[in-house]
């Protein structure tokens, strides 16, 4: 009898749980692999009694197939993509607009990052985190002076100890970049020209990470290269021999903006999560989770002292010389892809 | 045993059912879609080309698959090396520790292969366990470099695939008649002779089939140069999910897995011809 009665419940519970994931109660979240803290996620539920349903992707790439393949049925709520693809996906009609009377909270980001060329008035996306792609280096093993501008990457003596993000257009921005041209040229002959420039690289690469791109140094793997700024944060806690470093010749900046995609199943939910997300509190919680910038103004000044006056996640003005914001590049995009499959190709 | 008639119908049937919808359509659709026109917006458009398949035949893909084909062919290699003795050396124990032997060759499969490749990360990573432990026990005084190496990604495909070369071997080891060896070495060959004429030949078909077994799968395997190579030894494999997952150009994706799906069709029609070659000797040293 007893046994009967605890299966009862065990069913009853199970009945409760499924009525409580009813389709209106739950939020489908896309975002960048190790990029928003657990603690955060929890919140929200608690509060609104949401199931959110977390996935991950480690490129714009990924995500955008992914968000092109889904049906109504199986898709996102919320996407996080980059500021390039933001302006990609909007004028390919793959994003539903946001409607910020629903967000409270947008009065408190950074008027310097809303209302961008990629989205005028902020129409189909809000800003979740900045940062910029620039040099690691692991000072027990590499004198710190020997690394300061992107050239750098090509002496002979970081034969096989070098880290790239697995990132077409990151990988091109330093090969652009260290031959004096733009991060989002377009022109094919730059682009081959940097391509021939990144394939002298090559022999000094030994791993292409962009799903946790701090690993490789933390491993012992590699002893410099490109990491996100971010990442390098993270990593200085766990080894404080990483250290992050501005290259001369410009990082690459980006944002990545939160979105709902069009084929969203519930608006509704997805606007709560992201106002939700731009409480101030809850920006600072995750800029100094994750170690990237918060575009929440209000969020800044609520920080740590410590992050606040961390170069590598707030940088200041000098270190941004040079820097440059990735932007869309069109139909180029088909160019870059084609070095970049012959840079991974080759084998000489 | 004889199945009764409807019975019978509706398995056939359901394999015919299975194999229409989960082989034979979505062949169909690769098929189609290499000879199509790449599309940003609908990935593919419906205009007949064979510019795929020209930009198969640029040498840098060439050399991309003959990579690939070595590296499935050594990890082969490898598996047979190991696999061939083990299977023998398991074949030959007392009836009662052969299962136990033979479950632990299939034990791994019950975790996934992905997760299990990363576990080899972890392994050969510089910081990692076998480091640490050649560190301790001073047999090497710098950590080796292993991972990332074209050696580890070999490994990788090695540990994932060996049973599939074992398992045959064992099966034709199994049927291998102890009598037929003792009449070798009664008839005066010394071991090796028997080894090469007796043992060598019975044995064929499972070496085969091993190795078509480990080969195939070989080549198609990219995570493990993924996360064992560093993303740097590009390999068949990889191409056709980058150009699905990354670049988004559908028909130059189908072309290089049609390739790919040609090539396998082309081994296992080695395999028949070998497999009928090897039936027929056999036949004829029965005769003579």
């Amino acid at each position: 009898m007893k046994l009967l009665r605890t299966a009862l419940r065990v069913w009853l519970l199970g009945l409760c749980a499924t009525a409580a994931t009813a389709a209106d109660k739950v939020l489908y979240v896309y975002n960048w692999s190790e990029y928003m803290p657990e603690a955060v996620l929890e919140q929200f539920e608690d509060e609104t009694g949401i199931e959110v349903v977390y996935a991950t992707f480690d490129s714009n790439e990924a995500m955008y197939a992914k968000l092109r393949l889904v049906d109504d049925k199986n898709s996102y709520d919320v996407a996080v993509p980059s500021t390039y693809y933001v302006s990609k996906m909007r004028r390919e009609g793959l994003l539903a607009p946001i409607d910020k009377s629903r967000l409270k909270n947008f009065k408190y980001l950074d008027t310097k990052l809303v209302n961008q060329p990629f989205d005028p008035d902020n129409q189909y996306s809000v800003p979740y985190l900045w940062g910029s792609t620039g040099i690691a280096v692991n000072t027990d093993t590499v004198k710190p002076d020997a690394l300061s501008k992107w050239a750098d990457l090509w002496k002979p003596e970081f034969k096989d100890r070098l880290m790239m993000t697995n990132d077409m257009r990151e990988v091109f921005h330093v090969g652009l970049r260290v031959l004096g041209y733009s991060g989002n040229d377009t022109d094919a002959a730059h682009l081959e020209a940097a391509y021939e420039k990144l394939k002298d690289l090559m022999p000094n690469v030994r791993v292409f990470n962009s799903e946790a791109p701090r690993m490789p140094y933390l491993e012992g793997e590699t002893d410099a290269g490109m990491i996100w700024n971010g990442e390098a944060y993270v990593a200085q806690e766990e080894n404080a021999a990483i250290v992050y470093i501005y290259p001369e010749e410009g990082v690459a900046l980006w944002m990545d903006n939160l979105v709902i995609p069009k084929t969203a199943r519930n608006v509704d939910n997805a606007h709560l999560f992201i106002d939700f997300l731009l409480r101030p509190e809850i920006g600072r919680l995750i800029s100094e989770e994750i170690g990237y910038a918060s575009p929440n103004a209000e969020a800044v000044t609520l920080l740590d002292e410590e992050v606040r006056s961390n170069r590598t996640v707030y940088p200041i003005d000098a270190d941004l010389k040079n820097a440059e914001f990735q932007t869309d590049v069109g139909d180029a995009i088909t160019v870059y892809e084609k070095y970049w499959e012959l840079l991974k190709a080759g084998r000489d | 045993m004889k199945l009764r008639a409807p019975f019978r119908t509706a398995v056939v049937a359901l394999i015919w059912a299975w194999m229409l919808l989960f082989v034979f359509l979505p062949n169909l659709l690769v098929i189609v879609a290499s000879f199509l026109v790449r599309d940003d917006v609908h990935f593919v458009r419906p205009e007949a080309s064979l510019e795929s398949y020209a930009r198969l035949l640029d040498p840098v893909y060439a050399g991309v698959f003959l990579d690939s084909l070595g590296m499935a062919v050594t990890t082969t290699l490898v598996c047979l090396l190991i696999g061939y003795p083990f299977a023998y050396a398991v074949s030959r124990l007392p009836a009662r520790v052969k299962p136990l032997l033979i479950f632990l060759v299939i034990l791994p499969f019950w975790t996934n292969s992905l997760v299990r490749t990363y576990a080899m990360k972890l392994l050969l990573a510089t910081n990692g366990l076998t480091n640490q432990a050649l560190l301790g026990l001073g047999i090497v005084d710098a950590p080796l470099r292993m991972l990332y190496t074209e050696g580890a990604v070999i490994a990788g495909l090695v540990y994932v695939l060996l049973p599939f070369m074992i398992l045959p071997l064992y099966a034709v080891f199994e049927q291998l008649r102890e009598d037929l060896l003792e009449v070798s070495s009664d008839l005066g060959a010394e071991r090796w002779r028997t080894f090469r004429y007796v043992v060598l030949p019975l044995t064929m078909p499972g070496v085969l089939a091993g190795c078509l077994l480990v080969l195939i799968p070989a080549v198609g395997m990219f995570y493990v140069a993924d996360v064992l190579g560093g993303a740097r030894h590009l390999l068949i494999g990889n191409v056709i999910k980058n150009q699905f997952l990354d670049a988004r150009d559908w028909p130059f994706g189908a072309a290089a897995s049609i390739l790919l799906t040609l090539a396998m069709a082309l081994l296992l029609y080695a395999y028949y011809l070998s497999a009928r070659m090897v039936r027929r000797r056999s036949a004829d040293d029965a005769l003579a």
